[in-house]
């Protein structure tokens, strides 16, 4: 069969988000808090397990947003830092670094290893891209930690914290890279994106091309369809520089495009030959559940672009990036998650991929 | 009359008060640090312009509910704003001020909270906060080439009174926004800049490592072929060295024999023969082990290193040659040389070379001259005692104008010459914070030498 595998988050039950309400409020201890979280990773892995994805996450149920989860709770960062939202929604506002030197609180291996308690399937891992965090640098500097220290340990953390990842075993490293889009429209010439992907590919170069095989970057640039006069930044112009980060596996947001099509003639266009398209077919902000058959036609689709050995399918996104949301619920997820797997598996015996 | 001049005066101060708010808000943009910085002093010159109670700057995102986020404010009414939900949708909180602003991305006001319909979602905090009418902007910067970037967000202001904001009053602060946002888009270009020097200067910084590293890797590399090129140009030398001991072997053990097989033998003569055979087979090994020991390993390990070891190390293989060209060996070892840090092998290769060159000197010199030293001392220096290993000779020496070139690479004089033994050889010391140099002996040839930091 394709590889399949999901991005990452899964919304959190209700009884977990009330949790994390009450521990702030002062209305649960630590570990009432703990437990809460490690049933919630438990029940989630459970019912990943249960849609037969042959690879899985912790759902991100521990996690405060997919980007800040290392960073939560650093005493150096203040919580007004660059007002940005990011163009799909994701990163609402980046803290501020208020002084050095610069360390992760919690780095994405600590939930793995939680996540491998209860996994039976091969698990995957997230990581918040370093151009994503290289914004919580104050523009005005910082008196004796200059913005190059800043850099050179946030890469280092980075470095660590995937390596760390791969030696306890995540079958995939995926890079969280979803701020491509909104450098292109914070800087149209271009220069800010070149250096978000200049500055991954830092991170990136530190790997052997074998350990590389293991890592893998997420975009989903999202389209803004509904704002009437904000420049639009196409996948044409985010594409080609993407396809320069030194991953193996690229996890596109796809099935929510408007023309998948021309997407797909940019993907074979600038993709390397030593790259693999994991396609999105599943839209996480529609409510309704795809069925196999589309999602099987989605793939075939697809397979006309890209060939079968370099193909695989995901989800559009994650299922919900930051930890209070529920604007989906759970069961929608696992459902849409199965249409994934069943879809996939038709889409393989057409294509003669077993 | 009268109520015409007040009215007028108001005006007046009003345009005053409006004048110097427009002067600090222009300051603002001009000095601001980062947009975060920035958004919030202008919404508090604003607010204590004292035409307003509350300035916000929202913040479209493209969340499920189309939030605008608050990313500044000032003012009386911080609370409300926590509370305040709204969107730039096309649903019900989507049709205040602020969601009609992003949308059209034109000024939208509202003269009276009290009455207009618009503002029903939010009309009873409002009016508890005493707000009376209001006022959003879209943040769009307008460029000189006739291009607009809009940065999907809104100014938002509250004021006391109704029908606060007038058709000049629309105008000034339509003004103000865009050279907010103009401002924030320089800001976010600097923000490009300053991470394009950053990245800059860490690529440049990974790329210095990676060519060093390849350096490093390459001279290594090069290092051991010349390991090898040497050890051939001895090889018949050494073959002639390891065949000595390996003849004598075979005489003793052939004497052995002879003895053994005597009705009453020898014992005492046996057991000397086959002492000097354990002697000669040891001696041969060990020529073999340091051949083995220069030819394969071409990584290097630091370890605490005896300089008169790797000279006893060194002489066995370069003894035969030495003797075959007739020259006379001294050898000058000052006992407790300091110890010092550094790879056996590479610092063997040193003194291969440099015996090799004093050989190869005094090739064409006569017989009688063909003398070598080679002295070891120490240097007490201030910063602690330093090896020293000198190897003189009395060959043909160098002038003073090739003195300068002597440590180049591929500078040679010699035929078949590869010019990379000293210039091998001055890396390989510099790498171990020493010093080698050369110079010219007051008689005849030429002394190199090489100085090492001792270990404290
Ligand atoms: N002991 C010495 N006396 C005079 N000249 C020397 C001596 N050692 C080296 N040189 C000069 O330095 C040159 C470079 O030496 P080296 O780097 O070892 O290369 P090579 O031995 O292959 O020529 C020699 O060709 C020679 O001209
Ligand atoms: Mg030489
Ligand atoms: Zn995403």
């Amino acid at each position: 069969m394709l590889p399949t595998e999901p991005i990452g988050s899964i919304p959190r039950p209700a009884a977990l988000i009330e949790g994390v309400q009450g521990f702030r409020a002062g209305r649960i201890s630590q570990p009432e808090l703990t437990a809460l979280y490690d049933a919630a990773v438990q029940d989630t892995i459970r019912r990943l397990e249960a849609t037969g994805s042959p690879v899985i996450t912790d759902g991100e149920q521990a996690k405060h947003s997919f980007a800040t989860y290392s960073i939560h709770g650093l005493e150096n960062l203040s919580p007004d830092g660059v007002p940005i939202s990011f163009a799909d929604g994701h990163i609402r506002n980046l803290p501020r670094l208020t002084g050095g030197p610069f360390r992760y609180k919690t780095p994405a291996d600590v939930y793995l290893e939680i996540a491998q308690r209860y996994a039976q399937v091969p698990l995957k891992q997230a990581v918040v891209s370093a151009s994503a965090l290289s914004l919580l640098y104050p523009q005005g500097g910082l008196r004796g930690y200059s913005r190059e220290e800043y850099l050179d340990a946030l890469i280092d953390e980075q470095e660590g914290e995937i390596r760390r990842c791969l030696k306890k075993g995540a079958h995939v490293v995926q890079m969280d890279f979803t701020e491509g889009r909104l450098s292109i429209k914070l800087d149209p010439t271009r220069r800010l994106l070149r250096s978000f992907i200049d500055l991954n590919n830092l991170v990136l170069e530190r790997f052997s091309a074998e350990e590389r095989k293991r890592i893998g970057v997420h975009t989903c640039p999202g389209a803004d369809r509904h704002s009437t006069h904000s420049a639009d930044v196409d996948y044409a112009e985010l594409l080609p520089s993407l396809f320069e980060l030194q991953a193996t596996s690229f996890y596109v947001q796809l099935a929510s495009e408007p023309h998948r099509q021309r997407v797909l003639k940019l993907i074979r266009e600038h993709a390397k030959a030593t790259q693999r398209i994991f396609v999105g077919v599943i839209d996480p902000l529609d409510p309704r559940v795809e069925t196999a058959e589309e999602i099987r036609d989605r793939v075939l689709e697809a397979a006309e672009y890209i060939p079968p050995d370099r193909l695989g399918t995901t989800d559009d996104c994650g299922f919900a990036p930051f930890s209070d949301d529920t604007s989906r619920t759970r069961g929608t997820a696992f459902d849409k998650i199965r249409a994934r797997v069943a879809g996939t598996a038709l889409a393989s015996t057409v294509l003669g991929v077993d | 009359m009268s109520q015409q001049r007040e009215a007028y005066g108001e005006t007046l101060g009003r345009l005053r008060r409006r004048l110097r708010t427009l002067h600090q808000c222009t300051n603002a943009l001009l000095q601001a640090e980062s947009e975060q910085a920035l958004l919030r002093s202008i919404c508090e010159i604003l607010v204590a312009g004292g035409e307003v109670r509350l300035a916000w700057v929202g913040y479209c995102e493209d969340d499920a509910e189309k939030t605008v986020r608050p990313v500044a404010q000032a003012g009386d009414g911080v609370e409300y704003l926590e509370r305040l939900k709204t969107s730039w949708g096309e649903i019900e909180l989507g049709q205040g001020p602020v969601g009609v602003a992003v949308r059209t991305g034109h000024a939208c006001w509202v003269d009276d909270i009290r009455t207009n319909p618009r503002f029903s979602p939010w009309r009873a905090a409002a009016l508890a906060r005493g707000y009376a009418s209001c006022l959003a902007v879209p943040l769009i910067a307008y460029e000189a080439s006739g291009g607009a970037v809009d940065l999907r967000g809104t100014l938002n202001l509250y004021a006391a009174e109704c029908s606060a904001f007038d058709e000049h009053a629309i105008e000034h602060y339509t003004g103000l926004a865009a050279s907010v946002a103009y401002a924030v888009t320089a800001l976010r270009g600097h923000l490009a800049e300053d991470l394009t020097s950053g990245v800059t200067a860490l690529r440049a910084r990974a790329e210095r490592k990676r060519a060093e590293e390849a350096l490093q890797q390459a001279r290594e590399e090069l290092a051991h072929v010349t390991r090898v090129t040497t050890l051939g140009e001895l090889a018949a030398s050494i073959a002639h060295e390891i065949n000595q001991p390996l003849a004598a072997i075979g005489a003793d053990a052939n004497a052995c024999l002879h003895w053994l097989a005597a009705d009453r033998p020898d014992l005492d003569s046996v057991r000397g023969a086959l002492t000097a055979i354990v002697k000669d087979g040891l001696r041969a090994g060990e020529v073999i082990t340091r051949i083995r020991a220069l030819l394969t390993r071409s990584s290097v390990a630091r370890g605490r290193c005896d300089l008169t070891g790797v000279i006893r190390d060194v002489l066995p293989l370069v003894g035969p040659e030495i003797r075959r060209h007739g020259i006379s060996l001294e050898m000058s070892l000052a006992p407790n040389l300091p110890q010092v840090t550094g790879d056996r092998i590479q610092l063997q290769q040193v003194l291969l070379n440099l015996l090799m060159n004093a050989v190869e000197a005094m090739r064409e010199v006569p017989p009688v001259r063909r003398r070598m030293v080679v002295r070891a001392t120490t240097d007490h220096r201030d910063d602690g005692p330093w090896a020293i290993v000198a190897v003189e000779d009395a060959g043909v020496g160098f002038s003073q104008a090739e003195a300068p070139r002597l440590f180049e690479a591929f500078y040679t004089t010699k035929p078949g010459g590869l010019g990379m033994g000293l210039s091998i050889s001055r890396s390989i010391i510099d790498n171990h914070r020493g010093r080698l140099w050369a110079t010219t002996n007051s008689d005849h040839g030429a002394t190199f030498q090489f100085a090492l930091p001792g270990m404290p």
